[in-house]
């Protein structure tokens, strides 16, 4: 990847991604290189996930009772471990989805005037 | 546990399995597959650090960290044995000076008393209100007999009341009968002070109510250790009669040793109070005898009782203005009293500043060997910060090294206390509080705690700037750094620098700190006593017994004794005094004739002593006009009084004191004029002046009046000897016995050692502060000697290269010394500047103490501080200057 790219890729918040993969595994159970993918690709490459991070916080996520892991089989027939929601993990999305829109929502409307100002 | 341990396992293999798939997609790409694997793990990132993260996720992963941090750490302090040495040395010192000090902190401002509810538990005290300025005692007065009944009778804020007779010498009782006379420290206590303070017997019972009633009061109290001593421990004693100051009393009861446990209760022996018809007259309010116990109501404050006994003592003041005007009252917890009587606060606080320098000095010396130790170590932790630890990570590998040597320094250091402590209770021996102090000394749990804290909180002083030194640094730097590049960078050693400064500047405090006390020892030492103290004997006699009530016995007793001794042919003479010299003398107010007699309170006041014909002769006090007492200067003749040159200066400045006429009132006494009659006593001799105490800024007055006109149950004697005299001691006790076996002869000690005894610990403090400067300045020359050899082992290279390009020997010397400086300099300079400030500090601090800046300590500390330092740079300074060039050129 060029130093361009990477220049335009965002960092994500702290939490954004324990967002990020309750939402993906809300499709269903998979496997870890498979959640990074999903993120990258919903995203059209402009959050930048280190591959690696994503570990901890499936970590963090089992932890708290959001997500459960077991082993399964993916496609070609390779055993993998797989991540799936919980319950709880489910109530927790809806949670944080919401916050996320609120949070959203509210520094759009601080940041929208400025823009308003600018062309007069 | 084993969940974890298999979330672990499944880690694993899931980013196994994630770097395969990444690596998969990439060759799909068309990347090369050794390339498509190294691309997959660049977008994976640190994968070490990646497990640790997710490891730290499930808890107790810094309990395992800590204890890896625990194996590691021990393994590295036990690679390096000569830097492991120096510094747990240098800790146990300084956490060992600590911990000796705050032992007696602990014991003397710490412990609570040994009662039930010590924080409830009150002293009550008159307070004068009129004597402004004479310090804590005027707030601390005992209690007279009627004030304390009526005090107890109109309280509210307490639920009891109890009183003691004060602890002073004319309270210890005469056990008489058995082998000889014994006088023990006891008191007379109201029937409820036990069940007051809380505290039951371990045999029989205590007193009764009722008990402190005439008629019923021949019971009496032991305490465990004089049961054992005196009575074996019998378990029958109870029921057996004693007899205390020459009265029968029948033993009930037997208090447990832990009451002994505190100083402020010295008693072995108790008996009931007695109030006699004389001590409850109106005038005996005057006559401040009791030490009085209260105990708070549940819920009311400390501050509420204090309003309303100080109310109550209002009250009393105006129906008695006579007597009770300017008389007010206090209250304290037996804790505060305890503190407030013991005057030591001062001396612990410097005690503690003190030794807190010392062990700042150590642990600076700990941090210069880290910070040398980790540059060494600095391509280990490159290695280790690659290999995916975490700059925090590091830092705290490095603090759990510190702590272990702290811990390794504060078990050493406690071993240290205690030999510290053995001394400190061998050095406690000025008087009867000191001796009891020095009963208690122990490293209790206060102190343990104290060594933990102290211990851990200089693991974090030491520890914290080599850590973050680590924690910052780029690990790529370490790992490009070559050891062979020719000089060393200069920012690792501003720290470096700074420390042993640091140290300089410390040390030399302590230093000045410490001649000022050993000065100030040294001038009390040569103070001239104005008698001559060797060959002198004294001793103590207190009369007790129906047989010695009335004073013309008690001047037939004096005068028969020191027949009895002038007979024995070692001595040279004896004589007696109600005081000794160099022990605070009671005193008298003064009016002299022919002048106005101002009012009791604003009278001047004098030393008093009562002294018997030959008392100047025998302590070789000269005698600068008139004559002594004599024989005939008795009860049957006109008063008379010798005066000091003090009192002559203070009383009859340009004139002569001899054939005046002087009042002295004692005491307790109204002052005679107010009765019409006043009894002049003519001023007979003037003799040479004599300290009260060791250290004494100005002679005070003393007047003195004939033993045969005053006689005094409690007399000192003084017998001069021609032998060593210690060793005359049994000759005296038998001269006295002779005249009444009954009679005990107590402190028996040579003049000398009253002398010693006077210093009240001003020796301890300047053989302390001695013995903490000396170790704060050889910890300073290690810390100087480390830095400077391994800066010169830095530098060999370096060295090799200006000797190869034809720098001499001598050169390489001064390099070397010039480097170290700065530092020197700017330590002992900054250190001056503060240590200028010392002897005010000393003088506001300590009340009594006066200290002045003398020459010999401003030009001979300061010196003193830098031959340590120079010579400590010089050992290695040399030690480069023999390098062979070859060989440092060779050298890797």
């Amino acid at each position: 990847m060029s130093t361009k790219e990477q220049r335009e890729r965002l960092e994500l918040l702290q939490g954004t991604l324990d967002l990020l993969i309750l939402r993906t595994l809300r499709l269903g159970p998979t496997h870890g290189h498979a959640i990074a993918k999903a993120i990258e690709l919903r995203s059209e490459d402009v959050l930048q996930v280190e591959q690696g991070s994503l570990y901890p916080a499936l970590h963090r996520l089992i932890k708290r009772g959001w997500i459960s892991v077991q082993d399964g089989t993916s496609e070609h027939n390779r055993r993998a471990k797989f991540y799936r929601l919980t319950a709880r993990g489910r109530r927790q999305l809806a949670v944080e989805t919401s916050k996320w829109d609120k949070l959203a929502g509210a520094i759009a409307r601080i940041l929208s005037p400025v823009e308003q100002e600018g062309q007069p | 546990m084993s969940r974890r341990k298999h979330l672990m396992e499944a880690l694993d293999q899931d980013i196994r399995d994630h770097i395969e798939r990444e690596t998969q997609e990439n060759i799909e790409r068309g990347m090369p597959p050794e390339e498509a694997h190294y691309a997959a793990l660049r977008k994976f990132g640190n994968v070490t650090r990646i497990k640790e993260e997710t490891r730290e996720v499930w808890s107790f992963m810094w309990l395992e960290q800590l204890w890896q941090d625990i194996r590691f750490g021990l393994r590295m302090l036990a690679t390096n044995p000569g830097f492991t040495a120096v510094a747990v040395l240098s800790l146990a010192l300084g956490i060992g000076v600590n911990s000796t000090i705050f032992s007696v902190v602990s014991t003397v401002l710490v412990r609570k008393p040994p009662v039930k509810d010590p924080d409830g538990l009150m002293m009550l005290f008159s307070r004068n209100v009129g004597a402004a300025g004479s310090g804590d005692y005027a707030s601390r007065s005992p209690v007279s007999p009627p004030d304390f009944l009526d005090w107890r009778a109109q309280t509210t804020a307490f639920s009891e009341m109890a009183a003691a007779s004060s602890f002073e010498d004319d309270l210890h009782a005469t056990l008489a009968g058995g082998s000889q006379p014994e006088r023990v420290p006891s008191g007379a206590v109201t029937a409820n002070y036990f069940q007051l303070l809380g505290v039951s017997p371990a045999l029989g019972r205590d007193f009764l109510p009722g008990e402190d009633q005439a008629g019923h009061d021949r019971v009496a109290v032991l305490r465990a250790d004089l049961w054992k001593s005196r009575f074996g421990a019998d378990p029958h004693v109870l029921g057996q009669t004693v007899r205390v100051n020459g009265e029968p009393y029948t033993i009930i009861g037997v208090m447990p040793d832990t009451f002994r446990s505190f100083w402020m209760f010295p008693e072995q022996l108790w008996i009931p109070l007695v109030f006699t018809p004389e001590q409850l007259s109106p005038a005996a309010r005057a006559q401040h005898s009791l030490s009085v116990f209260g105990r708070l109501k549940p819920g009311v404050s400390e501050a509420q009782a204090r309003s309303e006994l100080e109310t109550i003592a209002r009250r009393i003041a105006v129906s008695n203005p006579e007597t009770r005007k300017d008389w007010g009252a206090n209250v304290l917890t037996v804790q505060q009293y305890a503190i407030q009587e013991s005057n030591s606060s001062t001396a612990l606080a410097f005690l503690m500043a003190v030794v807190g320098f010392v062990l700042v000095i150590a642990c600076a010396n700990v941090a210069n060997l880290l910070v040398a130790r980790n540059t060494a170590r600095r391509r280990e932790f490159a290695v280790r910060a690659a290999l995916g630890a975490g700059g925090f990570r590091l830092a705290r590998q490095l603090l759990s090294e510190c702590l272990l040597l702290a811990i390794l320094g504060g078990g050493l250091g406690l071993v240290f206390a205690e030999w510290g402590l053995h001394f400190l209770r061998g050095a406690f021996n000025w008087n009867e509080w000191s001796i009891l102090l020095a009963e208690q000394l122990s490293i209790d749990r206060n102190v343990l705690w104290f060594t933990l804290a102290v211990s851990a909180a200089s693991a974090m002083f030491f520890g914290f700037a080599p850590a973050f030194q680590i924690s910052r640094r780029d690990p790529n730097a370490g790992l490009k750094e070559s050891s062979r590049s020719a000089t060393v960078g200069r920012e690792h050693h501003r720290l470096q620098n700074f420390l042993v400064a640091a140290q300089l500047a410390l040390s030399l405090i302590l230093l000045v700190g410490a001649g000022l006390f050993v000065e100030n020892f040294i001038e009390e030492m040569q103070e001239k006593p104005g008698m001559n103290p060797h060959h002198l004997l004294t001793a103590s006699v207190s009369l007790t017994g129906a047989n010695y009530k009335d004073p013309a016995r008690q001047a037939a007793f004096s005068q028969t004794v020191l027949r009895q001794l002038a007979g024995i042919p070692e001595v040279q003479s004896a004589a007696i005094s109600t005081d000794l010299p160099y022990t605070f003398p009671g005193s008298a107010r003064i009016a002299v004739e022919g002048r106005p007699v101002p009012k009791t309170e604003k009278q001047a006041q004098s030393a008093y002593f009562a002294v018997s014909p030959g008392y100047f002769g025998a302590a070789q006090i000269p005698l600068r006009a008139g004559r002594e007492f004599t024989l005939t200067d008795n009860a049957q003749s006109a008063p008379l009084a010798i005066v000091n040159e003090a009192f002559a200066k203070k009383f009859f400045p340009n004139e002569n004191p001899m054939g005046r006429h002087i009042e002295i009132t004692h005491p307790g006494e109204a002052a005679s004029g107010s009765m019409g009659t006043i009894k002049w006593s003519e001023i007979i001799g003037v003799v040479g002046n004599v300290n009260e105490s060791v250290g004494q800024m100005a002679p005070q007055p003393q007047v003195f009046e004939p033993f045969l006109q005053h006689p005094d149950p409690a007399m000192m004697l003084l017998v001069r000897t021609h032998t060593e005299p210690t060793a005359f001691a049994p000759s005296l006790r038998r001269a006295v016995w002779s005249v009444d076996k009954d009679q005990p002869v107590t402190s028996i000690r040579s003049m000398d050692r009253v002398f010693h005894d006077s210093e009240q610990g001003d020796d301890i403090m300047a053989e302390l502060m001695g013995a903490f400067a000396g170790i704060a300045l050889v910890m300073a020359a290690v810390g100087i000697y480390g830095l400077i050899a391994y800066l010169v082992g830095r530098r060999v290279h370096e060295v090799g290269v200006r000797m190869a390009l034809g720098a001499s020997k001598r050169q390489v010397l001064l390099m070397v010394l010039r480097g170290s400086m700065r530092m020197l300099l700017v330590g002992v300079g900054i250190g001056f500047l503060v240590s200028l400030g010392l002897p005010r500090l000393i003088t506001a601090a300590f009340q009594d103490v006066h200290m002045t800046y003398r020459n010999w300590i401003l030009a001979a500390t300061p010196l003193a501080v830098i031959l340590v330092a120079l010579a400590s740079c010089y050992l290695p300074a040399r030690r480069a200057a023999k390098v062979d060039p070859n060989v440092a050129l060779r050298y890797e």
